[in-house]
């Protein structure tokens, strides 16, 4: 379960996951993703391909179950690890603290929104996700922690290596939708047959910073009262 | 003097009384009113308190200055007749220099009061620290939002706040615990009255204010200097205590709720941007003050009045001492530029100002950097060691005018000033922080001579 858990896409849990699918014949995808600069000048600098997600969505649908196990997400010193997590319709997600403060993990992502609360070190609190989409993560204490939960109905996903490569195993044949998300970036898609002759090559422009703005779980700013923020804790 | 100090004690206990009655009120309607009003609307009325009690105890170490002013006090009641301007309390001292509650009350955003009372604030010696048992610093009530500087308004609105409160071009985050040149000289205290406050859009706003004005008198601009009124100085003394201080002309707190005389009538335009997040974003804002000056303020603990009692020598007490004042008005123009970008925060202010014809100009601007320590170590499930935050400022006064030919007991008041702070501030543990710093004050003296009033800081500040 640990690909589960990091999201990467591990040729063997895949191969497995299409067994237990039973897809008639099924290729590999091949391809690479290159972060590109702000108006496509170059490669971004500071942006980590590896925390891109590729994922193909067949034309008729997938049969993708949901594991059993929470998937784990945790907190350790003020930052969220893994940073992105790819979550299967339905999954559960366990947001574990292993800081020695109290955290406040929320989400204000419509169909997704939740409100851990205050919780301290331990195995944390668990929530479930059902709508597909992007699901942006905060701590309502410290503004700069910042998590992607990407909820897939589709059990084809994979995250590049270093060097920008992917292989989606066990693709069936036949027409999809190829998605490369980023959390800087606006999706890549791509309409695809599969078997592909040559390798996918997805450009994709980061445009975002890296801690995106944003409010806290109420909608207030982080920086108000008098932007003396003495009294955080 | 007793019973109008008293008044502003009772004043603000008044306006607390005053919303919680309204609470009361508001509640008891509610609860006639029943099921007709729905539980959101319920919940805008429902009022909010915050108490918060804020210490702090410093440590500082003020260089001895003494300069033997070219004038007599004669008669002195201790035979002492040379008078000198010298560091109030120069030294190593160890001091608890303050102890405030705050309360903050709202309504939702419609309807905010707040009050802060100091029973310790050394650093408000105004003109002495020992006349007040405890001090309304502020106490107001607020009609509407009024947004942070530098962040958007969330739209077109009006508010009013009226009570006791500070100035609107005041630095309010402030990131040391001295103060500069220009943040001493021109608007340190709070001020009695009212402000409107316009915003066109989210980005372009207007202030306007109606108040009664703070005294002009003098205090030393270091830190915890400044103590110029003591009991011993209520009558003529050239050898009292604590000593005068290398003073400037500042104005000095209200002391009472005084709505007689002439208003003072303050008018600001400013324009701001910001993200949607409030953490970048800049403000300038342009603004303006003019009153007439009274012909005495009585202050306590000091033989000189306020205004132009003290810029024309001490009624009844010297001769031949007045400055080369120029009528009874008093105007200030100035401008202020507020930037937030990250954990950066910049602050810059000008102003240019006219006391009954005196002119002068002063200019102060302050960088600050935050930033996030990791996370080592950790008390009751709270980071020990969150933040630090070095900052530097850099202020000048220059006074474009003389002092009389026939000797004065304060020739630093036409003096230069250059002063540069710079600090460092720990953040330890939610709600204390220490700060550290330095104030290299520099002076030119009227032969053109240099000469420095430095200071070191350390100043532990909690909050509840």
């Amino acid at each position: 379960m640990s690909t589960w858990r990091r999201c990467a896409g591990g040729a063997e849990l895949l191969l497995a996951v299409l067994l237990l699918a039973g897809p008639a014949s099924a290729e590999d995808l091949r391809g690479t993703v290159q972060l590109l600069a702000k108006g496509g000048k170059g490669l971004a600098r500071g942006a980590d391909v590896r925390q891109a997600v590729v994922y193909w969505e067949p034309a008729g649908g997938a049969n993708a179950r949901p594991p059993e196990a929470p998937l784990l997400m945790k907190t350790r010193q003020k930052q969220f690890m893994p940073r992105m997590l790819v979550v299967p319709r339905g999954a559960r997600v366990r947001f574990a603290n292993e800081d020695p403060i109290l955290h406040n993990v929320f989400s204000v992502s419509p169909g997704s929104a939740f409100d851990l609360g205050f919780y301290r070190k331990g195995p944390g609190k668990e929530q479930r996700f059902n709508e597909p989409g992007v699901v942006r993560v905060f701590c309502n204490v410290h503004h700069d922690m910042v998590a992607y939960l990407l909820v897939v109905s589709t059990p084809y996903f994979a995250s590049p290596g270093p060097d920008g490569s992917f292989v989606l195993s066990g693709v069936p044949k036949g027409p999809g939708r190829l998605t490369v998300w980023h959390e800087q970036a606006d999706p890549w898609t791509a309409d695809l047959q599969v078997p592909q002759g040559t390798p996918v090559a997805a450009r994709v422009e980061v445009v975002r910073p890296r801690v995106p703005p944003h409010l806290n779980k109420v909608g207030e700013s982080y920086f108000k009262s008098g932007r003396d923020r003495y009294n955080q804790p | 003097m007793a019973q109008s100090r008293s008044r502003e004690t009772w004043c603000a206990v008044l306006l607390f009384l005053c919303l919680a009655a309204s609470t009361a009120a508001q509640e008891g309607e509610g609860e006639q009113a029943g099921q007709a009003e729905s539980s959101g609307e319920a919940e805008s009325l429902r009022p909010r308190f915050h108490f918060s009690l804020e210490g702090k105890a410093n440590y500082r170490d003020s260089e001895a200055n003494r300069f033997q002013v070219p004038f007599d006090f004669d008669p002195s009641p201790n035979g002492v007749v040379r008078g000198f301007e010298e560091t109030v309390n120069s030294g190593s001292h160890f001091e608890v220099s303050t102890l405030t509650l705050l309360v903050d009350a709202d309504w939702g955003d419609g309807l905010a009061a707040h009050g802060k009372i100091d029973f310790i604030d050394l650093y408000d010696r105004n003109p002495t620290s020992t006349d007040k048992k405890a001090d309304v610093d502020e106490a107001w009530v607020r009609f509407g939002v009024e947004p942070e500087p530098a962040t958007l308004a969330p739209r077109t609105g009006l508010y009013l706040k009226i009570g006791k409160f500070s100035k609107f071009e005041r630095q309010d985050d402030r990131h040391l615990e001295s103060y500069g040149l220009v943040s001493t000289a021109f608007n340190r205290f709070e001020d009695s009255g009212a402000e409107l406050g316009l915003s066109l859009g989210r980005h372009v706003y207007a202030k306007l204010s109606a108040t009664q004005g703070n005294p002009v008198f003098i205090r030393d601009p270091n830190a915890l200097a400044g103590d110029n009124g003591t009991p011993d100085r209520s009558t003529l003394d050239a050898n009292p205590d604590l000593k005068s201080g290398i003073v400037i002309l500042y104005d000095a707190e209200v002391e009472d709720l005084d709505v007689d005389g002439d208003l003072e009538l303050g008018g600001g335009l400013g324009v701001r941007f910001s993200d949607e997040e409030g953490r970048n974003g800049v403000d300038v804002l342009v603004w303006s003050y003019q009153r007439t000056l009274a012909d005495r303020v009585k202050l306590e603990g000091t033989f000189y009045g306020g205004d132009l009692d003290l810029l024309n020598g001490p009624e009844g007490h010297f001769e031949d001492v007045s400055l080369a004042i120029r009528g009874d008005k008093k105007e200030e123009v100035g401008g202020n530029v507020w930037l937030y970008w990250g954990g950066l925060s910049l602050f810059a202010q000008y102003v240019d100002q006219e006391i009954a014809g005196l002119p002068r100009t002063g200019l102060e601007a302050e960088a600050a950097w935050r930033f996030e320590l990791p996370l080592w170590v950790a008390v009751g499930e709270r980071q020990l060691f969150p933040w630090i935050a070095p900052a530097v400022r850099w202020s000048r006064l220059d006074n474009d005018f003389r002092n009389p030919r026939g000797g004065t007991p304060a020739p630093s008041l036409t003096w230069d000033w250059d002063k540069i702070d710079a600090g460092l501030r720990l953040g330890i543990f939610q709600g204390i922080d220490l700060t550290l710093e330095y104030a290299d004050n520099k002076f030119i003296l009227g032969n053109g001579a240099e000469r420095e009033n430095n200071e070191y800081l350390a100043t532990l500040r909690w909050r509840s």
